[in-house]
């Protein structure tokens, strides 16, 4: 299976829009411009994932995820480096962190963070499509990106679309990423109703 | 000064909008799920409750339809990162008063309190008024 240039020009489009409301929210919470970079759109099959991602790091990063459930589904997911992660904590709270010390409140913290992103994101799409998806109570995890789309036990021929934008806080010399997951049958569901609605708008 | 119920599971919105509401004086109760938030609400009978949607145990949506089967008169304003129309329009539907996105901006609060307190009012849309 293979993405057309009308899918991935809608995918990356939507994900423009989403990711540029999320940037305005986190600009508006940590008093500081954000600058976007094109998002990344490609399609793998769960084979590829585990056998290994070119061009992610190995890195461990602080990653807060977020399930989404409605005319498809899939996961969102906002990553740090757990350096990044400490910096941006202690630029909400106005506590200096030391880079290991992810305690509760720096959890809890990133996690809201995450929230409110990941929230502009996806909420973004979900108008869009005049739908509606609900959510599930976002979690905080420490972990390598290809970790997180392994451990999702995907079959090996299942195909998924990673969806990646690129933020920096240059304030804060400060990057992540904001990361989308579909597969199987959401992830036709999810091309579908974009195709449909660029279609229509078109 | 009014006693304001902050519903929420995250710690970071909670001292957010604590800091925000002390300066104007009010109490604040704090309840960090929706069950925890309708037992205080019998307890500390609050004059307004601001409301988180996405909550572990209890959510948002539940709280708005238990309260509206006790048919509270408790004004709830919704604070919530999820900026879907739909979900603004179920909450108005549930009986929330007024719908606010995170991160709130604290004139925007101050204003949706005061609003709720003194007079009814329809709607005050963020999402609208910074899309359309």
């Amino acid at each position: 299976m293979n993405l057309t240039a009308t899918q991935t020009d809608a995918v990356q489009e939507l994900l423009n829009i989403g990711v540029g409301r999320a940037a305005s929210m986190l600009a508006d919470m940590i008093q500081s411009p954000i600058r976007l970079q094109v998002p990344f759109v490609k399609l793998f099959t769960a084979k590829e994932i585990k056998a290994g991602l070119e061009g992610f790091d190995q890195k461990i990063k602080a990653i807060v995820e977020l399930g989404f459930r409605g005319p498809f589904s899939g996961t969102a997911a906002l990553l740090f480096p757990t350096e990044s992660a400490s910096k941006l904590v202690a630029a909400l709270t106005g506590e200096e962190l030391e880079d290991d010390d992810l305690d509760a409140l720096t959890v809890g913290t990133l996690t809201e963070v995450g929230n409110i992103v990941m929230n502009g994101v996806m909420g973004s799409i979900s108008n869009f499509i005049e739908g509606h998806i609900e959510y599930t109570v976002p979690t905080y995890i420490e972990d390598t990106v290809e970790s997180i789309l392994a451990a999702r036990n995907s079959a090996d021929e299942a195909n998924i679309l990673l969806a990646q934008a690129r933020f920096l806080i240059e304030d804060m010399q400060l990057e992540g990423d904001i990361m989308l997951v579909f597969e199987g049958d959401s992830l036709n569901a999810f091309l579908n109703a974009i195709e449909l609605d660029v279609t229509n708008e078109g | 000064m009014a006693q304001i119920l902050i519903v929420d599971d995250a710690m970071l919105s909670r001292l957010n909008i604590k800091k925000m509401l002390k300066k104007a004086g009010h109490d604040i109760t704090e309840a960090e799920n929706g069950r925890e938030a309708l037992e205080k609400v019998v307890v500390n009978k609050p004059d307004c409750i601001l409301l988180d949607l996405v909550m572990p145990e209890v959510d948002g949506f539940e709280v708005l339809k238990s309260l509206r089967a006790q048919r509270s008169e408790v004004p709830v304003i919704v604070v919530s990162a999820d900026i879907q129309e739909s979900a603004q329009k179920h909450c108005m539907e549930l009986g929330a008063k007024i719908f606010l996105n995170k991160p709130v901006k604290e004139q925007q609060l101050q204003e949706s309190i005061a609003a709720v307190l003194n007079e009814p009012i329809k709607a005050c849309d963020e999402f609208d008024s910074n899309t359309n």
